[in-house]
């Protein structure tokens, strides 16, 4: 792991450089939602722009004459598919993902299962592109229920953390299923090469929590795919990194991002403001100032773009609602190494062969 | 086709497509409450029969496929028809 001489923490580079540092010579086709996100189209273009190359071609799905108007003259690596329609963030999912057959995401994610394109990114709707994923992309067989695996700004450095929102209710064996795609995630997308798995629960003791959490307990304690489980953790050592992955159920994963996200937000707010109380403080500041942007950089979600649809026969990257262009940007590198890498191999070898393996 | 062939394919989607134990479908098992399967099952249940089969199934007619033998019903009144 990267890091810098005696900072206390490690900037989320040492995982995003890995995805923008194209090492290998495959071309992939990486279909971009324009029309989803607060921001859409023109942060969503601006961040695909930021992100294609010779070896990221970006294709934008949606309203084709709005998205052409925002790309320059000459433009490579970037094409433009049309679709007339959008999901709006109120539908219900499933419903809309079978009915809305010309909406971006639909059109996205087919054009994914028909092979013209790799992965696919959106910022839209997370239901509707979970539903969406499920009914066009496909599951990889063997795989329940597909999570939301998300990194997530931890000190010193940052954790894997599913299911952030994809399944509000679980079983014992779903979670199970999360721990193993969640440590292949680490170990292909975030380059941890021996990731240890945490539970989230109420209390370390493995009596500790719903009955759900007490039975996958036992499930990944005596599954051997799973290498390094450290056993139950709380929610304040999210934060703090005891382990790389933590594996929750969607809900609870959902509040604790939020959760999170919302106080890194109020003490860094807190730390600027009291900066900014005298000339003594400002001068600190100054002096502070470069580091500060290395902490503040380590506690935005937006560094790492999004979060992958993991299970989906394809990498699907679930973007921030609000991302600007550098979140799109970073999903969409985050789309190419899901390509790449032996991330989709790897859960398919391993809950593929479940019933041998267990 | 035979009640019983549609049966053997719509057990093929569901222990395939949504990862159901085999042993649970049975003609009388319900999705939600025996097979555990949530509405986004459901909808993929439909589509899958949908491409199988080669017909069309609208959401009032989804609504009503219950069980697995209701789901079988639905089939064969579509393909002899």
């Amino acid at each position: 792991m990267r890091g810098s001489r005696n900072r206390p923490y490690t900037s989320p580079h040492w995982v995003t450089d890995a995805w923008s540092a194209v090492t290998d010579d495959r071309v992939v086709r990486v279909v971009v939602d324009a029309a989803g996100g607060d921001n859409a189209p023109g942060e969503i273009v601006k961040g695909a722009l930021d992100a294609c190359g010779p070896q990221l071609n970006v294709i934008l799905v949606g309203d084709e004459p709005r998205v052409r108007a925002l790309l320059p003259e000459g433009v490579q690596h970037v094409s433009v598919v049309h679709a007339p329609d959008v999901i709006g963030y109120h539908e219900e999912p499933a419903t809309a993902a079978r009915a809305r057959t010309g909406s971006s995401i639909v059109v996205g994610l087919k054009m994914v299962h028909n092979g013209e394109a790799e992965a696919f990114v959106s910022a839209g709707n997370t239901g509707a592109v979970v539903a969406a994923s499920v009914l066009y992309v496909r599951r990889i067989p063997g795989v329940k229920r597909p999570a939301i695996c998300t990194i997530m700004p931890a000190m010193p450095a940052p954790v894997a953390f599913l299911d952030v929102g994809a399944n509000a209710e679980v079983r014992a064996e779903f979670l199970r299923q999360f721990a193993i795609m969640g440590q292949a995630f680490a170990r292909e997308v975030m380059g941890i090469p021996e990731p240890t798995i945490g539970l989230l629960s109420i209390g370390e003791e493995p009596t500790k929590g719903t009955p759900d959490v007490i039975e996958a307990h036992q499930l990944i304690a005596g599954d051997h795919r799973i290498s390094h489980f450290y056993g139950n953790i709380e929610g304040r050592d999210i934060m703090n990194r005891l382990v790389d992955v933590i594996v929750t159920d969607g809900f609870t994963g959902n509040v604790g991002l939020k959760t999170i996200e919302g106080s890194a937000r109020a003490i860094l707010g807190a730390l600027k403001a009291t900066v900014m109380v005298s000339a003594k403080t400002k001068l600190g500041g100054l002096l502070l100032q470069k580091d500060l942007q290395v902490l503040k950089d380590a506690l935005n979600p937006e560094e790492f773009g999004g979060a992958l649809l993991v299970g989906m026969n394809a990498p699907v990257v679930i973007a921030h609602g609000n991302s600007k262009a550098r979140g799109i940007a970073q999903a969409v590198r985050m789309g190419r190494r899901g390509a790449v890498s032996d991330l989709l191999p790897t859960i398919a070898r391993e809950l593929g062969t479940q019933t041998a393996a267990v | 086709m035979t009640r019983e062939e549609v049966f053997e394919h719509v057990k093929g989607i569901l222990v395939e497509t949504l990862s159901v134990d085999e042993e649970k479908v049975t003609m009388d098992a319900r999705f939600q409450e025996d097979l555990e399967t949530d509405s986004l099952d459901l909808v993929e249940l439909v589509m899958t029969m949908e491409e199988k089969f080669g017909i069309k199934i609208t959401d009032e007619e989804a609504a009503d496929i219950k069980t697995v033998g209701d789901a079988v019903d639905f089939v064969m009144t579509r393909v002899d028809a």
